[in-house]
């Protein structure tokens, strides 16, 4: 499947912004069975200085600084991606998850590739021990690793409820799983928490997920969102399911990056000088080949799914 | 020898054998003092001797001495999230140690603080410790310490660490163990180095005739040690503190200060170019050095914690850039994590070939399942910990295997189930002891306390160096367990006894030294904390000035017309003033509650004391400016406003407080004018009073001074703005409405007419270094220079009700412009906002 995507994002402020500082991450990333084929980057106002920095995951994220005075920071980036993904392995396959964890943690060796790197608590993803017992009953001794945290994401799926005003981009994992409800960041925070907690290897995902208009609608343009889910390492490589959506990653899912969790890899992440309060307006959109770009606005989002 | 000197020797051997008597060391534990037999040992009988010379009661007095320098200068450290500030608990004695004794240690710590240093290197560098198995990688990915982005980032200079510390006890064989590394921004040395000048202050001659080591020439090789790295020979230096709040702030303060180094918050700052700047009211300059006084993930929110307020976004980038040094690196607290530990023997064998000579605790890291096995089933003995202090919002571990309850056995050992990987078990080491004075029973008398010393070594041009001394930490309670030290502890002094005399070094630099007589560029943060310092005060005297006025219209016969007439038009405007203030919760109090509250009312707003407060709060965040007295004077301030609200004070005795308070006011002004340096810190304060002053007043001339004034309006007038016997000898025939007005708005000699307020503001603002190359005024310089000639050219019959409120709504202005021209990022000003929602 190939696809175009298109992201804008736009910051208005009620007084003018000085200065900005951002790192932006937004176009699709090649591997796990995907193929950049074009990538286009557009900010206004122009930035001052623009570079590319990769960092220690090998993660590329451009940096850049504005030093013209604005009231509108407007980014657009567009990408065209091919995606093939091998499908999900056999259900209850692979290595106990005991021995994933043991051989995870006691390798030797710490290069950035290494599962070690996703066993611990991270700044967004505190252990807590309630949400380590949530986990337990999807791993029995002995259970592969990838049965139980495929079990797990199906239980996140039923117990937890979608609500996009339950929660905001701030809101602390405990708190999200305390009232069972939130949107995919909190559903991935919480299995990756979940996971970890058990000392398996989980990674935080973000990219977009491919939407299907209601029957006999039109595609609406802006109408996607950005989208979260979870990387488990399940002994032998890197295998992606989604909490929100009860699935294994598929081709339906693009990727963007891979961390160990949302700060890793947060799309726009930036300091502005500014003393007023701030709007974000945030238009995705998912199209496959062979649909035409949406043209009918749709309302836009303020906050992803 | 004399009767008098034999009864000398006599009182000094009775003292001697009255205060050690009683003291018994603990069975097990080593003790400083005593040995287990009871003998006197090391460099105590020395010190003893001396110290016995004087009685308890001249001793006494001259720890209040001590004890009261430190209230004078607020030395002082803050519990976290406490507004108030605590002086520092000051122990007693002093640990003295001799010669040999430190050199072993000082020999030891070189030795640890070279391998830290080595460590360091290779895990931001090669990566051999981890591809070789010395260390499991796991230690150094469960570290949140371990600062991925700085991983291939050399640091200019070479060194990671400039500054070293290690939390030391004596061992049961008498040789010093180490307890814990500090490596992230060891605190303490400023401490250490305000102990010494407290105990030296008390003690002198005990000082010179015992042959102490002196502190001076160590932090003058510290100092040295920071700039080398940097790309500049005359390197700009900073501390970056998290600011007034920090646990540690006055420390910070007092090394800045000590060490000629400018203070700095994370808003001072700016990445431009790839290089570091630091926003001052010169514009943008350079800082070559950060000394770092917060954790590394905080000082770049942009590459490392989000959440961070404290730190310059994009700050890695100048040490990738390989154009800042940052001591220490960040990344360097990686090694306080208690699984290194595990290690640590066998990396020192790797790289010295040997064992260290400075022993920890033996550690177990429970992750490797080997090491598990070994500790699992027996934990007596051991204290069980999390690796590393998880981040926020995450379930603590901490616990004490020794003493744990069976429950709490129950519950680590589920931990270690799950996450074995998260803890080390480490063999318990109780804390030596050392003398303290304890006066229960009313007798003085030493006894055995548990003590912490930190050792610090610096990282100076010439290699490691150690401070001839450090920071010892006392517990007031006698049991032994290894705590962690906060509640109920006191600090002292580290005396080594030379066995040779000692010079006498200070940090007065030998050789040529540059003559400058600017000192560097002023931060536009510090200058806003100077201006509304100078605010605050002066915002205080009008209230206090307010208040006796209406005493003294109240209670006097000055004022015939409204003598003991506390509802009197004149009276009834200074209660709506005081009120509109804030300096006051109701306007109908008596008039002796209404003084009380508007002088000293903890809860009204705008009291006096709030103002003082105020004042000492932005005179706080400028510790490293502000002369000892200064500080003082504004203490006295404070003690005079601090009125007891729950005791109703007397007219009286509420009139002398506040002449009082103005006359602490006054020492204030004096001080400003006469021991502060006439650079841009001086201007700023004195800004700020000029500001105010000349609002202030024309507030008043707006109630008291306006088209109806009354005589007895007049009259309060002149008393606020403290002009009545000037009026009275240059007009005979009694107060009216003109020369009035002339007097407190046009007279350009008069130091409290707002026309002399307006005059000193356009002077300062033309010394001020400006922005523009071309000379034309800036836009703020424009609104003062007109202002000011309104006042110059006008007549009084001008200044008319209308005119009035119109000028105190400009002078309002040109405050705001002069604060947009020079604290553009100040605290009262624009902030870094953080970009919010997912994007």
């Amino acid at each position: 499947m190939i696809y175009t995507l298109r992201h804008l994002t736009t910051y208005r402020y009620a007084r003018p912004v000085r200065f900005a500082r951002c790192a932006l991450r937004l176009h699709p990333c090649d591997g796990e069975g995907q193929t950049v084929l074009e990538s286009g980057l557009t900010i206004s106002p122009d930035p001052r200085t623009r570079i590319v920095r990769r960092d220690y995951f090998g993660l590329d994220a451009t940096v850049v600084t504005i030093d013209t005075p604005h009231t509108e920071l407007r980014v657009e980036a567009l990408s065209r991606v091919r995606v093939e993904r091998d499908p999900l392995p056999a259900p209850e396959s692979g290595r106990p998850w005991e021995q994933v964890r043991d051989e995870a943690v006691n390798g030797r060796g710490l290069g950035p590739h290494l599962p070690v790197h996703f066993q611990f608590p991270s700044l967004r993803v505190p252990l807590a021990p309630e949400v380590t017992d949530y986990a337990r009953a999807s791993f029995p001794p002995g259970r592969s690793a990838y049965g139980g945290a495929f079990d797990l994401m199906k239980r996140i799926r039923s117990d937890f409820r979608f609500d996009s005003k339950a929660t905001t981009v701030h809101t602390p994992l405990a708190e999200a799983f305390a009232l069972r409800a939130g949107v995919c960041q909190d559903f991935t925070h919480i299995m990756i928490a979940a996971l970890r907690g058990l000392g398996v290897p989980a990674a935080y995902v973000s990219g977009y997920l491919r939407t299907i208009p209601p029957a006999g609608r039109p595609r609406l343009r802006g109408a996607d969102a950005s989208h979260a889910w979870v990387s488990v390492w399940c002994g032998e490589s890197w295998i992606g399911l989604d909490p929100t959506n009860g699935i294994g990653m598929c081709d339906d899912h693009i990727v963007v990056a891979r961390g160990r969790d949302y700060t890793d890899v947060s799309p726009i992440d930036g300091m502005v000088s500014a003393s007023g309060p701030q709007k974000l307006k945030v238009e995705v959109d998912v199209v496959p080949d062979g649909e035409p770009m949406p043209e009918h606005a749709a309302t836009p989002q303020t906050a992803s799914a | 020898m004399s009767e008098a000197a034999a009864a000398d020797v006599r009182g000094r051997a009775e003292r001697l054998a009255r205060w050690t008597s009683a003291y018994r060391p603990q069975r097990g534990v080593p003790d400083e003092l005593m040995d287990a037999d009871g003998r006197t040992k090391g460099a105590w009988p020395r010190f003893l001797d001396q110290l016995g010379g004087m009685d308890e009661v001249e001793i006494g007095a001259r720890f209040v001495s001590a004890v009261r320098r430190i209230r004078d200068t607020g030395i002082s450290y803050r519990i976290y999230g406490d507004k108030r500030e605590h002086a520092w608990p000051l122990g007693s004695l002093p640990l003295v140690l001799e010669q040999g004794d430190w050199e072993t240690l000082s020999a030891g710590i070189v030795e640890r603080a070279e391998l830290m240093e080595t460590i360091l290197a290779d895990l931001y560098g090669a990566g051999r410790l981890v591809a070789e198995g010395l260390l499991p990688g796991a230690v150094v990915a469960g570290s949140p310490e371990f600062m991925r982005p700085l991983v291939g980032v050399t640091p200019p200079g070479g060194r990671f660490l400039k500054l070293y510390a290690a939390d030391v006890t004596r061992g049961p064989d008498g040789r010093w163990r180490v307890l814990a590394d500090r490596t992230q921004s060891p605190s303490g040395p400023g401490y250490a180095l305000e102990n010494r000048l407290v105990l030296t202050r008390a003690f002198p001659d005990l000082h010179a005739d015992l042959q102490v080591e002196r502190l001076a020439a160590f932090f003058q090789a510290f100092r040295d040690g920071l700039a080398v790295g940097a790309q500049r020979s005359d390197p700009r230096i900073c501390l970056l503190t998290s600011g007034v709040f920090s646990s540690t702030y006055v420390e910070q303060a007092a090394l800045a200060r000590y060490l000629g180094l400018l203070l700095v918050e994370g808003d001072d700052l700016v990445m431009q170019d790839g290089a570091l700047h630091i926003r001052t009211v010169s514009g943008l300059k350079r800082a070559d050095v950060l000394w770092r006084r917060i954790d590394s993930d905080y000082i770049d929110p942009l590459e490392l914690n989000p959440a961070s307020r404290l730190g310059v976004p994009g700050l890695v980038e100048a040490l990738r850039n390989g154009n800042l040094v940052v001591g220490n690196m960040p990344g360097s607290g990686i090694l306080e994590a208690g699984a290194l530990a595990a290690y640590l023997p066998g990396i020192a064998r790797r790289f010295l070939g040997r064992d260290l000579r400075l022993a920890g605790p033996k550690t177990w890291w429970c992750g490797d399942p080997e090491a598990l096995a070994e500790i699992r089933d027996s934990l007596d003995g051991l204290s069980l910990r999390p690796v590393a202090t998880p981040p926020k919002g995450a379930v603590r571990d901490a616990i004490l295997a020794p003493h744990a309850l069976d429950a709490e056995r129950d519950r680590l050992r589920a931990a270690l189930r799950d996450r074995p990987f998260d803890y080390v078990a480490q063999e318990a080491m109780p804390l030596a002891t050392m003398p303290a004075w304890d006066r229960t029973g009313g007798t003085l008398r030493l006894v055995p306390r548990p003590f912490v010393l930190r050792v610090f070594a610096a990282a100076t041009p010439d290699g490691w160096r150690v401070m001839p001394g450090g920071f010892c930490r006392i517990s007031e309670r006698p049991d032994v367990e290894p705590l962690e030290m906060r509640a109920g502890i006191k600090s002292a002094d580290v005396w080594i006894l030379s066995r040779d005399p000692v010079e006498a070094v200070s940090l007065i630099q030998t050789g040529p030294a540059r003559v400058r007589r600017i000192a560097g560029h002023l931060p536009s943060r510090a200058a806003d904390n100077l201006f509304w310092f100078g605010r605050y005060v002066e915002r205080a005297e009008a209230v206090i000035r307010l208040v006796v006025a209406h005493l003294g219209s109240v209670g006097s016969a000055v004022m015939a017309d409204m003598a003991g007439d506390a509802k009197a038009p004149t009276a009834l405007r200074i209660r709506a003033l005081l009120d509109e203030w804030g300096a006051i919760e109701a306007p109908d109090l008596p008039t002796a509650a209404l003084a009380q509250q508007a002088l000293g009312g903890p809860d009204a707003y705008g009291s006096a004391l709030r103002h003082s407060l105020s004042a000492r709060i932005n005179a706080a965040t400028l510790r490293e400016r502000l002369s000892g007295e200064a500080w003082r004077a504004l203490a006295d301030l404070k003690e005079v406003l601090e009125i007891d609200p729950g005791q109703a004070l007397p007219e009286a005795q509420l009139l002398s407080l506040a002449e009082r308070a103005l006359s602490h006011i006054a020492a204030l002004s004096g001080l400003a004018q006469e021991n502060m340096n006439r650079t841009a810190g001086w201007h700023f304060v004195d800004l700020g009073r000029r500001i105010e002053r000349a609002i202030n007043t024309l507030t008043f001339a707006t109630r008291f001074a306006g088209d109806g004034a009354s005589a007895a309006d007049l009259g309060v007038m002149l008393s606020l703005c403290d002009s009545h016997v000037s009026f009275g000898a240059r007009y005979l025939q009694g107060v009216a409405l003109d020369p009035v007005r002339d007097m407190v708005l046009l007279d350009p000699f008069n130091p409290r007419s707002v026309a002399f307020q307006l005059e000193a503001v356009t002077r300062h603002l033309g010394q001020l270094p400006v922005l523009r190359a071309d000379g034309l005024p800036e836009p703020h310089q424009r609104v003062a220079a007109k202002l000011s000639a309104e006042f110059a050219i006008g007549e009084a019959a001008e200044f008319d009700g209308a005119a009035l409120t119109r000028l105190e709504n400009e002078v309002e202005g040109l405050a705001d412009a002069i604060a947009t021209r020079y604290f553009p990022n100040g605290p009262h000003a624009l902030r870094p906002e953080k970009l919010v929602g997912l994007a």
